[in-house]
């Protein structure tokens, strides 16, 4: 098949979407299918722009390309899959968040006039139009599809996209736990500095960069963990894999998260995963007491379960299996396999 | 967004002051809401949208009229046929002429010729048996920048009317349920009809109907709550049917407890009306959140109900042999009024949750305020592209472009 995998792109940034996108065209190369990226620049802002960058995906026509049919489209983010297309297919990362959770947060971008209460209304309308045609509509988690059917209505079949390709390996129950994540506030990094702070006997590695570094680093400093709180930075593959080989859990804690690929990584791994009540997509696969330890987003909550599964290394390691067991299932083959359908 | 609300509220009484008085803190919770008082005829300053709420009903809602022709705005339609008030607006104030023009915009010279014979008393008023005939919705419709109406089947009319502004169908709320004992009434089942006892609440055919069914259902009432209609003589007909106190139960205007308590004692609710207004009837929302099968007329708002909800009755020259069928169908199977039931109780939790429906009106608020200046915003960007690269006006790339953004509710 000829397949338009169809992405937004945000000039001069790249991030978890479009390595995402990246990976499904290699895969469905991979399995024979011609498959290419179809992206369009978006820019959100000032007032109705939002609209127009979107509008644009509508102008296209991608049913055929130098004569040959195009057969199917995957839309994958906000605005792509306005795009039109008797295929259309949406794998959604995730809608305009600002439209709607975000809104009237600190993360949002509408003010309280009439024009700005419009546009909003006007993004939610888009989806429902857009989202509404498609043939078939998956969602990266349960997360995404909650919001998804609560905004719009619309029903999404849930179909998480699988880890990236790593040495995934155990090398038994280690003494620290890993945070995998980008430096970014909304990640909070901070709640496993804060819980190293609490409990004097945590080991941390904290792997990643972003623009919360420096304020992370000095939270480390200021609370004087700085022997047990370790900035390993950007690692390469090897270095990743290993790093959860030897952890004895992962930190993957996100406020709201629309999928989150680290517990993947970490049951991949063998590795429980400490989450918070309020992470939303890792709260898919990440149970407490069966998976992993799911706790409110508290320092002190973090440090307590950070410290139980160091020192209940059987439990650990049963719920690195149950999570490893899980992970396995999600495959590119099944992934693809459903979305072809 | 500041946003003026225009509608009668408590403790005047009137359906629609009831509806507001519900809607309105969970509006409040998403939005600048003010209301205005009864009488003013602008909104207060700093207003983004006002809102008028219009009703049927003269002496609600003609003050509400008067301040739309000031100022224009969103108007939540809860009756098509406004035709009673609009009389009582014209000729209640003693302007004929008004009176005479409203009918004429509805369906030409004729009307207003009718209208002349309604005003010499030459015929009866149109208002008491043809008010359907002359909906008299013009005038309201014109000053509207945009509707609210709670069914497709205001909608369609409102658009067959030539309404040409936007239209959100919002459904109407469903009532909190007081936690209240039943009624002891008896029956078995126990069928009920709430509301005013008269012709068209098609009280005649509902007891016909009943008479058929109870002598080999004797365990069957028939409970009618609400005021006999000037005119209407009930007792005479109850007579005449054999309808005595074992088998009817009459109660007349009840207040609000007592009202939701003999709901709850109905095991099915009888909701039948023709002609219709195009209103919502508030007590077959009530009996949806009790959880009570219905049996509804065919006509209009109820249309929309759906079947594993409501027994539809067409109004036609078979409506009693339906009827009747209706009711023996659920006297014998309470299978099917368990099922009917829990349906009911499913719709109003789906479609009729006080929470969505005040988000579906602030949507609405929203769009009808700021949509304007945001598709013109669209279009003049779209457009400006457009011409920078010499697409014209009117040509067949122009007008796909209008057609894309017509699809996704972006005007053109």
């Amino acid at each position: 098949m000829r397949i338009a995998v169809c992405r937004p792109q945000v000039p001069f940034a790249h991030g978890g979407a479009e390595i995402f996108t990246d990976t499904l065209v290699a895969e469905l190369r991979a399995r024979g299918h011609e498959a290419e990226i179809v992206s369009v620049p978006f820019k959100w802002y000032p007032g109705a722009r939002v609209l127009t960058q979107a509008f644009t995906w509508r102008l296209l026509d991608l049913t055929e390309s130098d004569g040959k049919p195009i057969d199917l489209v995957v839309a994958t983010k906000f605005p792509s899959y306005a795009v039109r297309h008797p295929e259309k297919r949406v794998w959604l990362v995730h809608q305009f968040r600002q439209a709607y959770e975000l809104d009237r947060t600190d993360l949002g971008q509408f003010g309280e006039s009439p024009e700005d209460r419009a546009i909003r209304r006007q993004v939610q309308e888009l989806d429902r139009v857009a989202l509404g045609e498609a043939r078939r509509l998956f969602a990266t988690s349960g997360n995404v599809a909650g919001r998804l059917e609560r905004s719009t209505g619309l029903v999404a079949e849930v179909l998480p996209h699988p880890a990236q390709a790593l040495d995934y390996h155990d090398e038994g129950h280690g003494d620290f736990i890993l945070s995998v994540n980008r430096l970014d506030r909304a990640k909070r990094v901070d709640l496993l500095i804060e819980a190293a702070a609490l409990e004097p006997s945590l080991q941390v590695v904290v792997v990643g960069e972003g623009p919360d570094g420096d304020r992370l680093r000095g939270l480390v400093a200021d609370r004087g963990v700085d022997d047990r709180v370790r900035f390993a930075g950007r690692v390469d593959a090897d270095e990743l894999a290993r790093l959860y080989a030897t952890c004895f859990a992962s930190f993957y804690a996100p406020v709201d998260e629309d999928f989150g690929l680290g517990p993947y990584e970490s049951f991949l791994s063998g590795k429980p995963v400490v989450t918070a009540t309020d992470a939303g997509g890792p709260l898919d696969v990440v149970h407490d007491g069966s998976t992993g330890r799911v706790v409110a987003p508290e320092a002190a909550e973090v440090a307590s379960a950070a410290v139980w599964l160091r020192d209940h290394p059987a439990e650990a390691v049963a719920f690195g299996r149950a999570g490893k067991a899980i992970a396995v299932e999600v495959t590119w083959d099944r992934a693809i396999g459903r979305l072809l359908a | 967004m500041k946003v003026a609300l225009f509608s009668p509220m408590p403790p005047e009484r009137s359906g629609i002051a009831d509806y507001s008085a519900l809607l309105l803190p969970a509006l409040r919770a998403r939005c600048e809401i003010v209301t205005v008082k009864r009488g003013a005829r602008r909104p207060p300053r700093g207003t983004d949208l006002s809102v008028y709420h219009i009703g049927n009903d003269p002496v609600a809602h003609g003050w509400i009229v008067d301040a739309l022709r000031r100022t224009a705005g969103l108007v939540v339609l809860h009756d098509f046929v406004l035709h009673h008030l609009v009389s009582g607006i014209t000729l209640g104030r003693g302007n004929g002429k008004a009176y005479l023009d409203a009918l004429e915009r509805d369906a030409g010279l004729p009307a207003r010729l009718l209208g002349y014979a309604v005003m010499e008393k030459r015929i009866p008023p149109l208002w008491e048996n043809r008010p359907e005939d002359f909906p008299l919705a013009g005038e309201v419709l014109g000053l509207a920048t945009g509707l609210i109406v709670h069914s497709r089947y205001v909608h369609d009319r409102a658009r067959a009317y030539g309404f040409t502004g936007p239209i959100w169908i919002v459904p109407h709320p469903a009532f909190p349920v007081p936690e209240l004992p039943a009624a002891e009434v008896g029956g078995e089942p126990l069928f009920a009809s709430f509301g005013n006892v008269n012709a068209s609440k098609r009280i005649p055919q509902l007891l016909e109907a009943f008479a058929r069914v109870r002598p080999e259902r004797d365990a069957a009432r028939l409970l009618l709550v609400g005021a006999t209609s000037p005119g209407f003589d009930l007792d005479r007909r109850l007579q005449r049917l054999g309808l005595d106190d074992a088998g009817l139960v009459r109660e007349g205007y009840v207040h609000e407890n007592r009202l939701w308590q003999l709901m709850m004692a109905a095991d099915v609710h009888v909701n039948l009306r023709s002609p219709t207004m195009g209103e919502t009837s508030g007590t077959a929302i009530r009996a949806l959140s009790l959880g009570k099968p219905l049996i509804v007329s065919d006509v209009g708002w109820f249309s929309e109900l759906p079947a594993d909800v409501a027994l539809r009755v067409p109004v036609d020259e078979h409506e009693v042999e339906t009827l009747v069928a209706a009711l023996e169908l659920l006297t014998t199977r309470p299978d099917v009024r368990t099922a009917m039931g829990a349906a009911a109780r499913e719709l109003a939790l789906r479609e009729h949750d006080l929470g969505q429906v005040a988000e579906l009106y602030v949507a609405a608020f929203e769009q009808a305020a700021g949509g304007g200046a945001v598709g013109d915003a669209v279009l003049r960007e779209v457009s400006e592209a457009a011409a920078d690269v010499g697409i014209a006006p009117g040509s067949a790339a122009a007008s796909e472009i209008a057609e894309r953004l017509g699809e996704v509710g972006l005007g053109g």
